[in-house]
This record gives C-alpha cells, sequence and structure tokens, in this order.
C-alpha cells in the first residue's frame, strides 16, 4: 500500500511492482505481442514518473496507468499507420523524384513529429492547414477546393496555428 | 512527457497570435489590421514571442516535399478502408502491424493484398486454404480460376482441400493441393520449399517436377536449379522468428533488414562475424541490441531510421 508520506522513488517503486504484471498483461491482450506490451508498459511508467502526478496520492492507481498506457498504445498504432502511409507514398513517386536513403528517413521524422504536432485537430481543419502550409495555398483556393467560404478557412487555420502554438507550450 | 496545462493568459495569447496570422495570411487584412499588429506585437514581450513561435511554426514545413509529407500527412486511412471494404464486398481489410494479423475471413474473389516493410498479414479463405503474406510482399488472389500471383515478397500458401490452387511466380507455376509451400521471389529466381506434403512445379522451361516436404528448389529463367534439403520444422518467418546457425553477420543483417523500415548499414568489418540464434522478428531494435550484446559491435543510431552497426571501440 503507497501512502502519502511515501518518498516518491518507493512509491514509484510499489506502484511497479503491484501494477506492472498487471498493465502488461493488458497491454499484450491488445497488442497479441508480448515483446511491444513489454516496452509500452515500460514507456507508461516512464510517463508517469516524469508526470506532475503524485505518485503517492493517486487513488485509483490502475486507473491512472491504463489512462496513460491507453494513450501509448494510440500513439503506438499512430505511429505505424504514418509510417505505412509514408512508405505508400514512397512507393508511388516517379524514379527521379525519390530522396536519397539517408533523406527519406530524417524526412519520416520529421514527419512523425509534424503528425504529432496536428494531432487533434479536425480533419478539415488539419487538411486546410496542410495544404496551405505545403502545398503553399491561398485562403480562396483552399475555400474553393472544401466548399466552404473564405471566412471559414481563416477560422480553421487560426485553430490550427492556435493548437500548434499551444502544444509548443 | 509531462507538462502543466498553459495559463489562460498564455492560452489566449496564442489565440490572439494566431488569429492575427489567418487575418495576414488570408489576404483580407487592411493598413489598419496591419498597424494595430505591430501595435498588439510591441505592447507586450508575450506578444512578440507568440508572433516569433508561429513564424517558427511555418517554417517547420518549408521545403517539405510537398506530395510525399501531404500524402503522409493527410492520409485517409478511414476513407481508404471504407473503399477497400467497398471493392472486396465483405472483408475488412485493416493494415495491420506485425503480428497483429488475425485470420480474416476472405469471401471474396478477387484481391490484391500487399504488406509494408515490418508487417506480416495472413488470411483464411473460403475454402480452409490460408495464405500469409511475408514482409513487402504482394499477391494478387482470384477464386474465381483459384489462381494466387506472387508479385513481389514470400508467401506461404497452405491448401488442405484435394482441389489445387495454382501459385504463379515469375518463373514457374506451383499446383498445391493437401500441401503447404512458401515461395520466396529474389533478384533474378525464385524459391520454392515444400513445408508439408507434395506439389506439383511447373518451370518455365523443363519437365514438370514433383517437391516433396523437406525439399527446395531455384527457379530461374533458364529453369530449375537441383532440389535440396531443408529442415521443415524449425521456426522461420511464419511463427515471426529468424534463425540463424553460425551464419556470416552480414548475410544475417541483409535478411533482417526485409523486416526492418530504414537503413540498416555496417561496417565491412562485421561481414564475417558469426551468429547463431533465434530472434524475434517483432522488435528488430530488440534484435540489434541481442547482436550488440553478444558480439563486438556497437549500435549506432542517428535516428530510429538509420541505424549503422561498427565494430567496438571504434566509435571514438
Amino acid at each position: 500500500m503507497i501512502d502519502a508520506a511515501t518518498p516518491p522513488e518507493q512509491a514509484l517503486h510499489a506502484l511497479y511492482r503491484d501494477h506492472r504484471s498487471w498493465l502488461e498483461c493488458w497491454l499484450r491482450r491488445r497488442m497479441g505481442n508480448a515483446w511491444d506490451a513489454a516496452d509500452l508498459s515500460q514507456d507508461t511508467f516512464l510517463r508517469v514518473l516524469s508526470s506532475s502526478q503524485q505518485i503517492a496520492e493517486m487513488r485509483e492507481p490502475r486507473a491512472y496507468l491504463l489512462t496513460v498506457g491507453k494513450r501509448l498504445l494510440s500513439n503506438f498504432y499512430t505511429r505505424r499507420h504514418l509510417e505505412q502511409a509514408y512508405l505508400d507514398a514512397l512507393a508511388r513517386l516517379p524514379e527521379d523524384s525519390v530522396p536519397s536513403p539517408e533523406q527519406r528517413w530524417l524526412l519520416l521524422e520529421t514527419l512523425q513529429a509534424l503528425d504529432e504536432l496536428l494531432d487533434g485537430l479536425p480533419v478539415l481543419v488539419r487538411r486546410a492547414f496542410l495544404w496551405s502550409q505545403l502545398d503553399g495555398l491561398g485562403y480562396r483556393e483552399i475555400a474553393e477546393r472544401l466548399q466552404v467560404s473564405e471566412r471559414t478557412v481563416k477560422r480553421y487555420m487560426a485553430h490550427a496555428y492556435e493548437h500548434c502554438l499551444l502544444v509548443e507550450l | 512527457m509531462s507538462r502543466t496545462a498553459p495559463s489562460s493568459e498564455a492560452r489566449e495569447v496564442a489565440r490572439a497570435a494566431a488569429q492575427w496570422l489567418a487575418l495576414v495570411e488570408s489576404g483580407s487584412a487592411s493598413a489598419d489590421d496591419h498597424q494595430r499588429l505591430q501595435q498588439w506585437r510591441t505592447s507586450h514581450g508575450s506578444h512578440e514571442s507568440a508572433w516569433q513561435r508561429a513564424q517558427a511554426l511555418r517554417q517547420r514545413f518549408c521545403g517539405l516535399p510537398s506530395a510525399l509529407a501531404l500524402a503522409t500527412l493527410d492520409r485517409p486511412d478511414a476513407g481508404r478502408r471504407v473503399v477497400l471494404k467497398r471493392a472486396l464486398g465483405v472483408a475488412v481489410l485493416v493494415p495491420s502491424a506485425w503480428l497483429l494479423s488475425r485470420q480474416l475471413p476472405l469471401e471474396v474473389w478477387r484481391a490484391d493484398l500487399h504488406t509494408g516493410t515490418g508487417e506480416q498479414r495472413r488470411l483464411t479463405l473460403a475454402d480452409g486454404s490460408s495464405l500469409q503474406l511475408n514482409s513487402a510482399s504482394a499477391v494478387n488472389l482470384d477464386l474465381g480460376t483459384r489462381h494466387l500471383t506472387l508479385v513481389r515478397g514470400e508467401v506461404a500458401l497452405k491448401v488442405p482441400a484435394p482441389a489445387p490452387l495454382t501459385l504463379q511466380a515469375p518463373y514457374g507455376q506451383i499446383s498445391v493441393s493437401r500441401s503447404e509451400v512458401c515461395v520466396r521471389l529474389n533478384e533474378g529466381y525464385c524459391q520454392v520449399s515444400v513445408v508439408s506434403g507434395a506439389v506439383q512445379l511447373q518451370p518455365l522451361h523443363g519437365p514438370l517436377l514433383v517437391l516433396n516436404a523437406g525439399q527446395r528448389v531455384s527457379l530461374q529463367a533458364s529453369g530449375a536449379g537441383p532440389v535440396t534439403a531443408f529442415d521443415p520444422s524449425q521456426a522461420d518467418w511464419r511463427a515471426g522468428v529468424l534463425t540463424a546457425q553460425d551464419q556470416p553477420l552480414g548475410d544475417f543483417l541483409r535478411e533482417l533488414s526485409r523486416y526492418r523500415p530504414g537503413l540498416l548499414r555496417w561496417d565491412p568489418a562485421l561481414e564475417k562475424l558469426r551468429v547463431t540464434g533465434s530472434f524475434r522478428l517483432d522488435n528488430t531494435d530488440r534484435v540489434l541490441a541481442l547482436l550488440a550484446a553478444s558480439l563486438a559491435l556497437d549500435v549506432h543510431s542517428r535516428t530510429r531510421y538509420w541505424v549503422t552497426l561498427v565494430p567496438r571501440n571504434q566509435l571514438g
């Protein structure tokens, strides 16, 4: 049992001891694979360790671990999907515009970071923002393509900028 | 990643900066607006810094190859799945991660199936046959004619029924019934290994061949090579493992690269080191860590996708 007087390292230790195998089981059932489950469970504890939440004061440690674990699980799948979309897009590129092998993988990391940055934006907002940033489309063109008003595009863009600025805070 | 929630003041500033930027970009800002923006920026240090951060944000997207970046970041996951669903009638082919591949009933007549690097997929057909696609592989399936075409990579096909399924590979045709076979397409040749039962094999040139369990043959444009023996009970990619028996490290790493998105390079001095062991393919980072633990080499990761192996003590 953990009580409020327990020092933080001890509290983490106890949390790990009491719940790690339970969490790993939970993850393994969802991922169907013990290695990734073990990795994610470690990551979950790392997140908990670096979070501002006081471990000793946690009332429902398992519920908390599950919340963190679920988020990491979802990130894991997002990353796999992104990787796949990237590799697919790469395969479709004409031969002469394929980046060098080094560039290819550095680029993927950049895209992963941007994907994380944009995570949580509504689809249309995200699309408008990407068209503007990557294709350099003007607001009017975006409005035409999305079949919304220019005012709406301006609102979308402000929304996206605000979202990114807050994520980076 | 822990961070405390931004203060309401910081939120307010971020919102204002975002709205200013969108207004300027929209092209509808008046001279008056521009002047008010200047005032807003100079009125407080936090305003100017938010404005600068917003500009820096735009920089992050500059210079990216737009087609590639758009296809990756604006990926229509949900949409694509709907299209596929419609195209296939019933089956839903969710891009499945390594070892997440489940038995998916495929009650369709035609489908083009593929896996990405590091991905595996397993399918059960309506007649009880099953096929498993290895990493970076593609097949076309036509159940009307009971024809499976291997386009790239590697496929394992198990047909328990007496009605044969024909597997078409670039250098020959294999008829599979009451048997299980693995076919792997390499540069310039195609390797056929019979896991159980017996298969009939028609090379592009030469006579029909019958191959039994534990036998393996290479097919080339010129015909079939000699039949060799292998151990069909040894766990391989179908079980998610890579097994090496006193194998040169170079060969092992070339094989491992098939399962690993990204660049894997190694110092030529490592080529001749020997590897023995059974390695799980679902986490190739771990395989590399295991190699580093048992051999005199260091893993140098520039990024997750760019890894170089060097002899130990050469990193300086």
